[in-house]
């Protein structure tokens, strides 16, 4: 009998579990992510452990990423996305790759090209040390992809290994089955009343995780400061009628609390603040963790309405202070905004070549009658979830997807 | 811990039995959503003056608590700006629900000054009683000044095609600011014209949150 392929759409941690799984089996995976490095939003988080593991789960995308790559049943596409869909006894996927201007065998992950390209995020920087190679062109904001006008990065690179003339390639491939791990995008915080984009350091989630990982400590983008008062607001785009994002996003209270708990290890003298409607963390431990951190991190029940810019670019928070009935203005140094998780860029797209349905919510439904044969969401584009969850549910679809090899 | 509780809030521990949920669930500002996120007091700028706070007072219509919210100075010292509303991640209208609270206080009971504000404009046209003969000499005597040369206020002109109102501070302290407008319409060669009665451009019934009044008002000025 032929070896089983299957498609595996979105190298996150849901993609990257289901992929293990099936080739444990014996399934031939193709993993294809739009992106330039492999691992999703999960492969920028950084290690939250102080004395102690605290179980954010950063670590576990790191490790499935590194054994994905080695692992001889899958095969790993970056920059690639499904140009259409042929059904025929399975799927017969038609897949276009960018060009892949780095080559990862002379490369030396330098970051020359970073520091000579002229454009933002011309030149984009991984976060994982399975990132070979470290630095990838950026198709699409690439001044020699749009007009020919800028070779700075090729003649900057010591070992000759950008090829600014690298060609796409597209190639089909023919699938068994398909399981569809396309993730989740950020809230963008712009409209909100907090100066995100104004004021240098109003930074959201997404970014302090890359931030701690890459450096290990958090800094002010503004002077590279470590800050002494930090304040977290939560719900930022989440639980929001206005925005029809009616959803808590899961993963922003575990986010705040152990990054807050993280930053006064680093540095007992600071102070930090998380602004909360409610805290949502679950699990055994969940009270025992909780009442520890309450003793070292201050939990203001009350989501600010407002934001100035205060001297030295700290910022100068209004909220309310919910056992007085006070509206106080706080100085903090650092503002980070706890982003809600959304529908993915380009569901919609990808969802009708696939005929798949979108729930009312704009995410991909796991119910019954919502999918065709033989294709199988996984992971946070069926929702927002955490780490944990979405790990999960990238081996209940590889799981799903055994079952329906067997027995189509 | 002491927990100190405002003489409203002590009234409303003591008297349970004033709670009744379904009160003011027909009300159309969607006060049962609030998810008390506080966003609105944080970002209000009266909030805490007198112990006001737009998320208490949002509750307290949510848990049918219509008296103690009418009878209260709170809803008085909203300015109705409506940043609050524009914040709200559950669409509650707060400025609406506050002029609606201000619609059920009995009308003697309305502050002072916004109650004899708004029976001085529906009297006389204007809340600060000044005569028709006074109020026509200041415009014409601003259209007087240096600069209006060939000019004249077009007051009560029949079938023009702009009908402007005026805000008694432009009749009062600040005539200066009338003149900008007028050289925009003559230099424009616009058709307009200015009323002789009922000339106030600011709704005192909104204030108070009077609706009669504030129909009664306009009709005045239009009619």
């Amino acid at each position: 009998m032929a070896q089983n392929r299957v498609l595996v759409v979105g190298s996150g941690i849901a993609g990257l579990t289901a992929a293990l799984d099936l080739a444990e089996a014996g399934v031939f995976v193709d993993v294809i992510d739009q992106y330039a490095f492999p691992g999703g939003q999960g492969i920028r988080l950084s290690c939250k452990a102080t004395d102690t593991c605290v179980k954010c789960g950063a670590c576990g995308v790191d490790d499935r990423l590194g054994k994905a790559l080695k692992h001889p049943n899958i095969r790993l596409m970056t920059g690639s996305g499904i140009q259409d869909v042929r059904k025929s006894n399975g799927f017969n996927v038609r897949i276009r790759q960018a060009p892949g201007f780095v080559d990862p065998n002379r490369c030396d992950n330098c970051g020359i090209c970073l520091s000579a390209c002229p454009t933002e995020r011309g030149i984009l920087q991984g976060t994982s040390g399975h990132h070979r190679p470290f630095y990838a062109v950026n198709e699409s904001a690439c001044l020699y992809v749009k007009d020919k006008s800028c070779t700075a990065c090729r003649e900057a690179c010591p070992t000759g290994a950008i090829d600014l003339d690298a060609a796409e390639k597209t190639e089909s491939i023919h699938a068994d089955a398909m399981i569809v791990a396309a993730g989740f995008s950020i809230h963008s915080p712009l409209e909100k009343p907090y100066g995100y984009g104004v004021f240098p350091n109003v930074m959201t989630s997404p970014e302090v995780e890359t931030v701690l990982k890459r450096r290990g400590r958090l800094v002010r983008p503004s002077d590279q400061s470590e800050p002494d008062r930090v304040a977290f607001i939560q719900c930022v785009g989440s639980r929001d009628a206005k925005l029809n994002h009616l959803w808590c996003s899961g993963y922003c209270c575990g986010f705040a609390l152990r990054t807050a708990h993280l930053l006064k290890h680093h540095r007992p003298q600071v102070h930090t603040t998380v602004f909360y409607i409610d805290i949502q963390t679950f699990g055994r431990t969940f009270e025992t963790d909780y009442k520890e951190m309450q003793e070292s991190i201050r939990l203001v029940r009350s989501i600010p309405g407002d934001i100035y810019p205060s001297e030295n670019e700290s910022l100068k928070i209004s909220y309310l202070k919910p056992d007085t009935g006070e509206t106080l203005q706080e100085n903090f140094d650092l503002v980070v905004l706890s982003v809600g998780m959304i529908p993915p860029a380009g569901l919609e797209a990808l969802s009708k070549t696939l005929e798949l349905r979108l729930t009312p919510e704009g995410f991909l439904g796991d119910g019954n009658g919502t999918k065709p044969a033989g294709v199988f969401p996984a992971g946070a584009v069926t929702g927002p979830m955490t780490l944990a969850e979405a790990a999960a549910g990238g081996a209940r679809a590889a799981w799903q997807t055994l079952q329906y090899l067997k027995s189509p | 811990m002491v927990l100190e509780y405002s003489p409203m809030e002590t009234q409303s521990i003591i008297a349970l039995n004033t709670l009744e949920h379904g009160r003011c669930r027909p009300w159309p500002f969607l006060q049962d959503f609030c998810l008390t996120c506080g966003i609105c007091a944080g970002a209000c700028p009266a909030s805490g003056v007198d112990g006001f706070d737009p998320r208490k007072l949002v509750r307290m219509i949510s848990l049918g608590m219509e008296d103690e919210t009418v009878s209260e100075r709170w809803p008085w010292i909203c300015t109705m700006c409506g940043k609050c509303a524009n914040l709200c991640p559950m669409e509650i209208d707060i400025p609406g629900l506050v002029r609606k609270i201000r619609s059920r206080r009995r009308r003697e009971e309305v502050p002072g000054i916004l109650h004899k504000g708004l029976e001085a404009a529906l009297e006389t046209g204007n809340n600060l009683r000044l005569p028709k003969d006074d109020y026509v000499f200041i415009l014409e005597e601003i259209a007087a000044e240096p600069g209006f040369e060939g000019f004249t206020v077009p007051i009560d002109k029949t079938g023009a095609r702009i009908l402007t109102t005026i805000h008694n501070k432009l009749v009062n302290t600040h005539t200066e600011d009338l003149k900008h407008w007028w050289k925009i319409f003559h230099a424009a060669g616009e058709d307009w014209t200015v009323p002789s009665e009922n000339w106030e451009g600011t709704n005192w019934g909104y204030f108070t949150g009077d609706d009669a009044a504030i129909r009664k008002f306009w009709k005045n000025s239009v009619l």
